[in-house]
């Protein structure tokens, strides 16, 4: 329930201040091992959905980065970097030599992907960096990138925080450092390994060219990760599925039934079909130790590594999706075990999408009318202030989309946009509105939507709106007859995705 | 009938970032002449030698077609207190401004509301006199900018001569402006031509549109309330514009037919403010829609899409109705009907209706011909959405948590961003919100003590029970708190923990929080004092 004031923002960011960083002699040995650097560039190739004209892919991008060579022909990189590209290419540094290479594993919501290139003995030679997890508070770590001839540029900086934050696709909170570091602009630094005594300890997550506060994606993260990669089936990050609020205020804990200075998180909110919900967690209930880790009034436990942390640490980093958890609670002053078996959420399991990446959008167009899901994706669509620009109705239903719609197993239809034609003429400015029935039909899906068009009432299509107008009718035969002029105007490829 | 307003409302409050000037249709309303105003050396008052330079008028003797309005013009400066809706137990701040107004029949002064809302003492002076003369206000109606004063001073209105009403101006007219506006102390005069006669959102209430006329003649702050005339005649009282850096040259009047409006509404003694019938509707233009409803193909017919339950349509029309005909006058397809052979929406015809009144539509429910009758009023939930004047604000502090009611004027003085707190100001009216809620209750502020200093992530909340039972109004919470039970459960709309007082520590409290802020009552349920007619009538 912590907003951070710090911009998300994956890419590094031009750093115009000064060219004061020093090189390398913070990391002695790496000028000599020069072609054993354990970086290769990254090259992508990309291109991203147009969720305005959803048949349809945005102008091709493409990012230089940086991956950290990995054991057993692996190169790590950030999902943000490889997401939803076309084409991925590694560079040796040295040499520039270049091969192909395939995403093996991505993770969204932890900002990590895992490339293996084409030809297996293209990374021969160099020796792979070791992961060190111990990191805290008080150590240098140097951030590693290349200059245009190949040799090292390290920059160093102090860890300052150790903490839960946010990650770009906010989803939940992960261990994260922050660094204060002054790195310099390179072309190729989307994705810079951050290293401990030549030991990967981190990647870098977003930069703030103005504080020169790095944040990094931490060891413990990136282990959690690989060993995740390792099974077939990669399950991504465990969540339990409640909200809490800390026990600061004695008048809160005395209301839960926590007399003194008992500590503990107060949970209010627990999600239907979640693993808290099938283990019987309740509203109201304080849980103060996970495992054996107690926990404190402000939510955190004593982390042998950190100290004070929040307690989530240990549903993420720690845990695994699958993993029974002993929760201890205070329920109505009783002490309790509830055993919660972890799982991880998937994006679909919400109703409004917070991710939907490599994949096209749904969408489904009626005589003009575009129908599609309504997804963070599509709110994204209007940029880094979408929070403020996108429509704020669906900004609203997005933001409170467990309170708004706790049977979950649902999506939003709407329809966005009018596309021009004799089907819809009078109703070319309606966009953004909520379809609550088509034909008579309730839709909670595009799919819902698809069949009930083909059910008009007595040749007419009946949509109806949560908004103004309320209802639209559109004639059956007239949609039909005009579908192929229609995608030849636009040039619609396809009237329709459901996949 | 409020879409288009509501719409501006809420583009104003999401982009905060940009000046207002840029997002509303019609820019502030002029406000009056503050007490900053430049402090031009007037050449009369500091060195009476100056007085040799200025241009003798009487030599040149030019032309004045409107006849001697400084016989009928006065200068109205108001001493206003602004409700501080930060700090509502405090008086608020003092504003002192200048604005014009003119004499009209029966020793009435006519001028904008803007000019003297919220005002505490006003006076008047007019040309070659050198008294300033108390005056007080008689009717104000906020909703169309427009108010009535008076002086009681038994001689003052023996010397000046009423203005009389014209018609609206032709296209490209010329007409006159006349003011105190900044850059000097006496009269001004500007000129300019009629641009343009439609709609606009009246930003004194900023909720409230009527029909207003552009004109071209230079207006500034100070012009407020004065009268532009033609032919000798008024045909619109100047009231707001843009500010140069937006746009030059644009400035609104209100025409006559408002200002006749207004006059004969107070008629019986008290302002009933514009009715409306509170439903919002959707143009019928598409063919295939046509042949759903069952209409023929003669281009007229708007659909009702929603019924405000709190307004004069609940009950008798319904979603999906079609409006064919509204006092007779047939409804196009896109909303219009024809009036004394102009074009207007069709809410114009209940624009020029009075409280009580009655409008007849011609519908078509469900393909069946039928007939019905509306009484009008004003529904009360639109007056959240729009600026309140003269009123105090309403509010209870308890334990130095501030509760205050949901309103644009206390949106307006938090800068609240709050997405479920805008969308509960945005669709109030729209979604019913009001008949579960009608304060919606927001614990907008909190004095830090030691009882409270672990709430501060309540804030911005919105109450919606105490102790079990549901809170619907400010006054519903008042006793709550009266009754004083052990511990005070309040839970909040949403998914947030409940926020909990525990009575005894509450009481301990009290005095040392009314001491440290300086706090002089700790509750105001009450819009009005509870004796005394209020100001405005029929306020809700």
């Amino acid at each position: 329930m912590l907003r951070r004031s710090l911009i998300v923002f994956g890419v590094m960011v031009v750093a115009t201040s000064g060219m004061l960083a020093k090189k390398e002699p913070t990391v002695p040995s790496a000028a000599g091992k020069q072609k054993q650097l354990a970086l290769v560039r990254v090259n992508v190739t990309g291109q991203s959905y147009d969720y305005f004209r959803p048949w349809q892919k945005k102008a091709p991008f493409s990012k230089r980065a940086l991956g950290a060579v990995l054991s057993k022909g692996r190169v790590l990189v950030t999902a943000d970097l490889v997401a939803n590209q076309n084409y991925v290419e590694l560079e040796r540094a040295e040499s520039g030599e270049k091969t192909a290479a395939n995403v093996r594993v991505i993770d969204y919501e932890a900002n990590l992907a895992l490339l293996e290139p084409a030809e297996k003995t293209f990374l021969d030679g160099i020796t792979p960096l070791e992961i060190t997890p111990d990191t805290v508070v008080g150590d240098r770590l140097a951030a590693w990138q290349l200059e245009p001839t190949g040799a090292l540029l390290a920059t160093e900086g102090l860890v300052t925080t150790v903490q839960m934050m946010p990650y770009p696709i906010e989803v939940g909170q992960f261990l994260t450092y922050r660094i204060s570091i002054p790195m310099q602009y390179r072309e190729n630094s989307y994705t810079v390994p951050l290293v401990k005594k030549n030991k990967l300890a981190g990647l870098l997550l977003r930069y703030d060219s103005r504080s020169q506060l790095v944040d990094a994606i931490p060891a413990p993260i990136i282990t959690h990760f690989l060993k995740e990669a390792e099974s077939q089936n990669y399950r991504g990050f465990p969540s339990a599925g409640f909200s809490f609020f800390p026990t600061r205020d004695p008048q809160l804990r005395e209301f839960a039934g926590e007399k003194g200075k008992g500590g503990g998180v107060y949970i209010t909110n627990v999600e239907p079909g979640t693993p808290a919900m099938k283990a019987g967690l309740q509203v109201g209930d304080v849980i103060t130790a996970i495992g054996n880790n107690e926990i404190d009034q402000n939510g955190n436990y004593v982390d042998s590594l950190y100290g004070k942390i929040e307690f989530t640490n240990l549903l993420t980093a720690h845990a695994y999706a699958g993993d029974v958890v002993p929760f201890h609670i205070q329920r109505n002053g009783k002490p309790m075990q509830v055993n919660v078996t972890l799982e991880h959420r998937d994006a679909k399991d919400y109703v409004s999408l917070p991710y939907y990446l490599d994949q096209p959008p749904r969408y489904y167009v009626v005589g003009g009318l575009i129908f599609q899901e309504l997804s963070r994706q599509y709110l994204k669509e209007w940029g880094p202030n979408w929070q403020r620009e996108a429509p704020q109705r669906l900004v609203y239903f997005d933001h409170f989309q467990s309170e708004l719609f706790p049977e979950r197993n649902r999506r939003i239809v709407i329809l966005s946009q009018v596309l021009p034609a004799n089907s819809t003429i009078g109703y070319d400015d309606l966009a953004y509105l909520t379809v609550k029935k088509v034909n008579g039909r309730e839709i909670k899906s595009l799919d819902d939507l698809a069949e009930a068009v083909k059910h008009p009432i007595e040749g007419f299509i009946k949509i109806e709106t949560e908004e103004d107008p309320k209802q639209i009718e559109l004639d059956a035969s007239q949609v039909a007859a005009e579908a192929p002029a229609l995608q030849e105007n636009y040039g619609i490829s396809s009237l329709q995705r459901l996949q | 009938m409020k879409r288009f307003l509501i719409a501006t409302t809420i583009a104003l409050l999401l982009s905060p970032g940009l000046p207002a000037q840029e997002s509303t249709p019609a820019g502030p309303p002029m406000e009056p002449q503050g007490p900053q105003a430049p402090q031009a050396p007037g050449p009369r008052r500091s060195s009476p030698p100056a007085q040799e330079v200025v241009p003798v008028p009487v030599l040149i003797a030019p032309p004045k077609p409107n006849g001697p309005v400084q016989k009928s013009l006065v200068r109205i400066t108001a001493t206003a207190v602004e409700p501080d809706y930060r700090a509502p137990w405090n008086a608020g701040g003092l504003q002192r401004g200048v604005g014009a107004g003119f004499v009209i029949s029966d020793n009435r002064i006519l001028t904008n509301a803007h000019v003297v809302a919220n005002s505490r003492y006003l006076t008047v002076e007019r040309d070659g006199d050198p008294n300033k003369y108390p005056a007080t206000v008689q009717f104000i109606a906020n909703d169309c900018d427009l108010a009535l004063i008076t002086v009681s001073a038994p001689d003052f209105f023996k010397n000046m001569i009423p203005l009389k009403f014209g018609g609206i101006p032709a296209l490209e007219s010329t007409v006159s402006a006349y003011g105190y506006p900044i850059g000097g102390e006496r009269m001004s005069v500007t000129t300019g031509i009629v641009s343009r006669i439609d709609f606009q959102l009246y930003t004194h209430s900023s909720i409230d549109q009527h029909l207003a006329i552009q004109i071209s003649a230079q207006i500034n702050p100070g012009n407020s309330g004065g009268p532009v005339m033609q032919d000798g005649k008024v045909v619109g009282v100047a009231f707001q514009g843009y500010s140069g850096d937006v746009a030059q040259g644009v400035a609104y009047m209100i025409p006559t037919p408002v200002i006749n409006r207004f006059l004969k509404d107070i008629s019986n003694g008290h302002y009933d403010e514009y009715p409306d019938l509170a439903i919002t509707y959707a143009k019928l233009q598409n063919p295939a829609q046509r042949k759903f409803l069952g209409l023929k193909d003669d281009d007229r017919g708007v659909l009702v899409s929603s019924v405000v339950a709190a307004g004069p349509s609940d009950g008798i029309l319904r979603p999906g109705d079609v409006l064919l005909t509204i006092d007779g006058h047939p409804i196009a397809s896109d909303a219009n009907v024809e009036l004394e052979g102009e074009r207007a929406q069709f809410e114009e015809v209940v624009e020029r209706k009075f409280k009580g009144d009655s409008v007849k539509f011609d519908l078509l429910r469900n393909k069946q011909p039928m007939t019905v009758t509306i009484k009008l009023y004003k529904p009360w939930p639109y007056a959240i959405q729009g600026h309140s004047y003269d009123v105090r604000a309403r509010y209870v502090l308890y334990g130095g948590l501030l509760f205050q009611p949901l309103n644009l004027d206390m949106l307006e003085a938090y800068r609240a961003t709050d997405l479920r707190l805008r969308h509960f100001f945005e669709y109030f009216t729209v979604e019913q919100i009001y008949l579960q809620h009608p304060d919606i209750i927001v614990l907008s502020n909190i004095l830090p003590d030691p009882i409270n200093t672990y709430l501060a992530p309540y804030r911005g909340a919105i109450v919606d029970e105490v102790n079990g039972k549901k809170i619907r109004t400010l006054d519903e919470l008042a006793n709550a708190f009266a009754q004083a039970p052990e511990q005070l459960v309040i839970r909040m709309i949403g998914d947030g923990p409940p926020l909990v007082l525990d009575r005894n520590k509450v009481e301990a409290a009290r005095e040392r929080i009314k001491t440290r802020y300086n706090v002089a009552k700790e509750q105001n349920l009450r819009e009005q004092p509870e004796a005394g007619p209020p100001k405005q009538a029929n306020k809700t």
